[in-house]
């Protein structure tokens, strides 16, 4: 599975390095994966209210045929319809991807997992009793090859299969059944997707407007420019030699036809097991880089920044049990991702996972760190990235003279320890982090910027000389981008003169109002 | 965005929606092959094989009043033999029976058959593999006169109508198709049973042609 997991995690760096290059990183569509799905529900709501009131299901490919005809609205508006769904079963396997290869699959995170296996599942069922409504030959193909499968369960008392044989017209009540089943799944699939995203704070759910609008413009454009074919209609009495197949949603068909019944069930239940036992086979060990943050409640001022700042709902505030009248924070380590974020929130350094609190950060600097970088001479501008990005830009900042300070994830970061580098002697620190929309902690770039910038708990502190820190994203094919920014930062800093170091800065005495020595009893 | 990275975006962007485009329609082989199909098509109740017996007067009177039947039969349901033949050659031979544990239930016949174009010969014969017992006896005994008055009467008019309604339900207990059919490239030439004529129909394009009773 780690191996798996590894080779996932290149091949989606590559994709998202050649779509950073082209488009942006702010652009980069598949980072906005899982809200181009959501977006794409909305169109397929919208196309096929306006389809459904000219379909008739006593005759299903006439109408379906007139509307395919029609050149100003019916022609343009199936086949969005259909481009619609095909990439939304694209996005939401991309996002199952990017969330599997970025260990974003077990835990806390096993209910959107699960919802969101059973969302795919519903919309390809959608789309599938879609194709059939239409019945041309490729939807005959997909019902007959359905009717095939569950002619070997013992649900029904006459074979499915007999409708389609041709000693008939297919019954009226069988469009009307496929017709329900095409408009009720959507229902459910909202519930699913409350689901999906009610363990997440300020979820999004659709991407940036621009973004939106151009998918849906380009893909109205398609919509008229390529019309997808209507297959010819379905004749159980001949023989297609081909049928214009979405392979999209029927990838599976071709494989599935030539397998046995029973032995197609059992490779699209095993496989289907295995996707929803992905949380189990990827899980760890909740302990380490994976244990969940705790509450020191000695330290806690009860201000309620980290349950607003955490990005999964998992600490909320609780009377304390002492009798004071103050809140304390509490996590609920079911919830907990361990992304550390509250760590960075909390400017008394109260809550954090075990080993990347805020103090454990300033403790690494001063017991680890600072020493090393000492008995190298002067301390070197500090490039502080997340351990998520890119290898070659960490090591293209380390050519340059920087030295590399890896945190789990830049909204871990506490404030304190910019300051403390700075106050150390580093003439710099520049922070990199992943693409906002990218960041498997989902708010760490976005709370970084507002603590640096915009005065948030927990802020770098006012007397810190901003013109020695800057901010960078570090997005995977975009490595002269992040040399750029990197030497930027560097050629204006020489302009400010580089502070005395201190010997050993005491910022508890500044940030905190419990010294560390006395945490520690 | 500069130049360069917009036209860069602008034909990633229409290579992805022609990518689309072709995925969503790509021409898929189904039936490649010039041939034609003979397909068997239909649903029949399967025959009761029963053995019958006449309940003596003493017999009956053991009984509660609303279980005195004349007659008790015991049996199963017939299971049938099925042989395709195409210019005299077997292409499939099976056996099917009722659906249901006992099967008792309708049974279903879909079968396809690969058959090259061309005219053949086409003989398909359904053969009931259970021979019966004439239990017509049991039913022609004299009825007991007591057992069919007041509450009862007109039950032997009546076990007769549903004797003969069931058995005219049920299909035959042999059927044969024999013709000779032209079956053009990737056509479907279906024979089903006609349950009202009681035999076996191969339905081609422009007309059908019916089997018989053996
Ligand atoms: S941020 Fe720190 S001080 Fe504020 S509520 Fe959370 S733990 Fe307590
Ligand atoms: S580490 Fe902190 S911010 Fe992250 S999920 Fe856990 S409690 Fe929330």
């Amino acid at each position: 599975m780690r191996l798996l997991k590894r080779w996932f995690r290149g091949v989606l760096a590559g994709l998202d390095a050649v779509l950073n290059r082209v488009y942006g990183w702010e652009r980069n569509p598949i980072h906005q994966a899982g809200t181009v799905a959501v977006a794409m529900l909305l169109v397929l709501l919208g196309t096929g209210l306006y389809l459904v009131l000219y379909y008739r299901v006593g005759a299903p490919a006439a109408s379906v045929a007139r509307l395919a005809a029609d050149p100003w609205l019916g022609g343009w508006m199936r086949t969005l319809h259909r481009y619609g769904s095909d990439l939304f079963v694209i996005a939401a396997a991309l996002h199952a991807f990017r969330m599997f290869a970025q260990d974003r699959s077990w835990g806390p995170r096993t209910l959107a997992w699960v919802s969101g296996l059973s969302l795919f599942a519903a919309g390809l069922i959608c789309a599938w009793t879609g194709f059939v409504m239409a019945w041309d030959s490729f939807g005959e193909r997909l019902a007959l090859e359905g009717a095939r499968l569950f002619d070997v369960l013992p649900l029904f008392s006459e074979p499915l299969s007999r409708i389609f044989a041709g000693d008939g017209p297919v019954p009226s009540a069988f469009f009307f059944v496929n017709l329900f089943i095409h408009i009720a799944l959507p229902l459910g699939l909202g519930i699913g997707l409350w689901l999906h995203v009610s363990r997440l704070a300020r979820p999004a759910l659709l991407p940036p407007r621009r973004l939106l609008w151009a998918i849906i413009g380009l893909l109205t454009l398609a919509s008229v420019l390529l019309p997808a074919p209507l297959g010819p209609a379905a004749d159980p009495l001949r023989l297609a030699p081909s049928t214009p197949t979405d392979l999209v949603v029927a990838w599976w068909l071709p494989l599935s036809e030539r397998l046995p019944a029973g032995a197609a069930w059992s490779a699209g239940l095993l496989l289907s097991l295995l996707a929803l036992l992905v949380p189990r086979f990827t899980r760890h060990p909740r302990e380490a880089r994976w244990a969940p943050s705790t509450v020191d409640p000695r330290l806690c001022t009860g201000c309620n920044q980290c349950p607003q700042d955490c990005p999964w709902e998992a600490i909320t505030m609780v009377g304390r049990d002492d009798g004071s009248p103050t809140l304390v924070a509490a996590v609920n380590a079911s919830r907990c991702v361990s992304c550390g974020i509250c760590a960075g929130s909390c400017a008394p350094m109260g809550v954090g996972p075990t080993g990347r609190t805020g103090r454990d950060q300033l403790t690494g600097l001063r017991e680890v760190t600072l020493p090393a970088l000492a008995r190298g001479g002067a301390v070197p501008t500090i490039a502080i990235c997340c351990a998520q990005a890119p290898a070659a830009h960490r090591a293209a900042l380390q050519a340059r003279g920087a030295h590399v300070h890896l945190v789990s994830c830049i909204g871990n970061l506490h404030s304190s320890v910019i300051e403390f580098f700075l106050r150390s002697g580093a003439p710099g620190v520049m922070v990199g982090g992943c693409p906002p929309r990218d960041c498997s902690s989902r708010e760490g770039p976005r709370w970084l910027r507002q603590r640096l910038l915009n005065g948030r708990e927990a802020e770098l502190q006012s007397r810190v000389d901003r013109r020695r820190v800057g901010l960078a994203t570090l997005a995977p094919g975009a490595l002269a981008e992040t040399v750029a920014a990197f030497e930027r930062f560097t050629r204006q800093l020489p302009a400010a003169p580089v502070p005395e170091p201190e010997s050993n800065p005491d910022l508890d005495t500044e940030c905190e109002p419990v010294p560390l020595e006395e945490a520690a009893k | 965005m500069n130049l360069t990275r917009l036209l860069a975006a602008a034909a990633a962007s229409a290579a992805g929606l022609g990518l689309l485009a072709y995925t969503s329609a790509a021409s898929l082989a189904y039936h490649p092959e010039d041939g034609a199909r003979l397909r068997l098509s239909w649903s029949a109740r399967p025959e009761r094989i029963e053995k019958c017996r006449q309940l003596s007067a003493e017999e009956q009177a053991q009984r509660e009043e609303h279980m005195r039947q004349r007659v008790e039969c015991e049996g199963g349901f017939a299971s049938y033999a099925l042989r395709v033949e195409v210019d005299d050659r077997s292409i499939g031979e099976t056996v099917f029976r009722g659906g249901g544990l006992r099967h008792d239930r309708p049974m279903h016949v879909l079968r396809d058959f690969p058959v090259p174009a061309g005219e053949h010969r086409v003989r398909v014969r359904v053969t009931r593999r259970e021979t019966t017992d004439d239990d017509a006896a049991a039913f022609a005994q004299p009825v007991v006169p007591d057992a069919d008055t007041g509450l009862f009467a007109g039950r032997a008019q009546r076990e007769a109508a549903e004797r003969a309604r069931s058995a005219r339900a049920a299909i035959p207990p042999a059927l044969l198709l024999d013709t000779t059919f032209r079956f053009t490239p990737r056509q479907v030439a279906l024979v089903s049973f006609d349950a009202e004529r009681r035999v076996l129909v191969l339905h081609g394009r422009g007309g059908e042609t019916a089997g018989r009773p053996r």
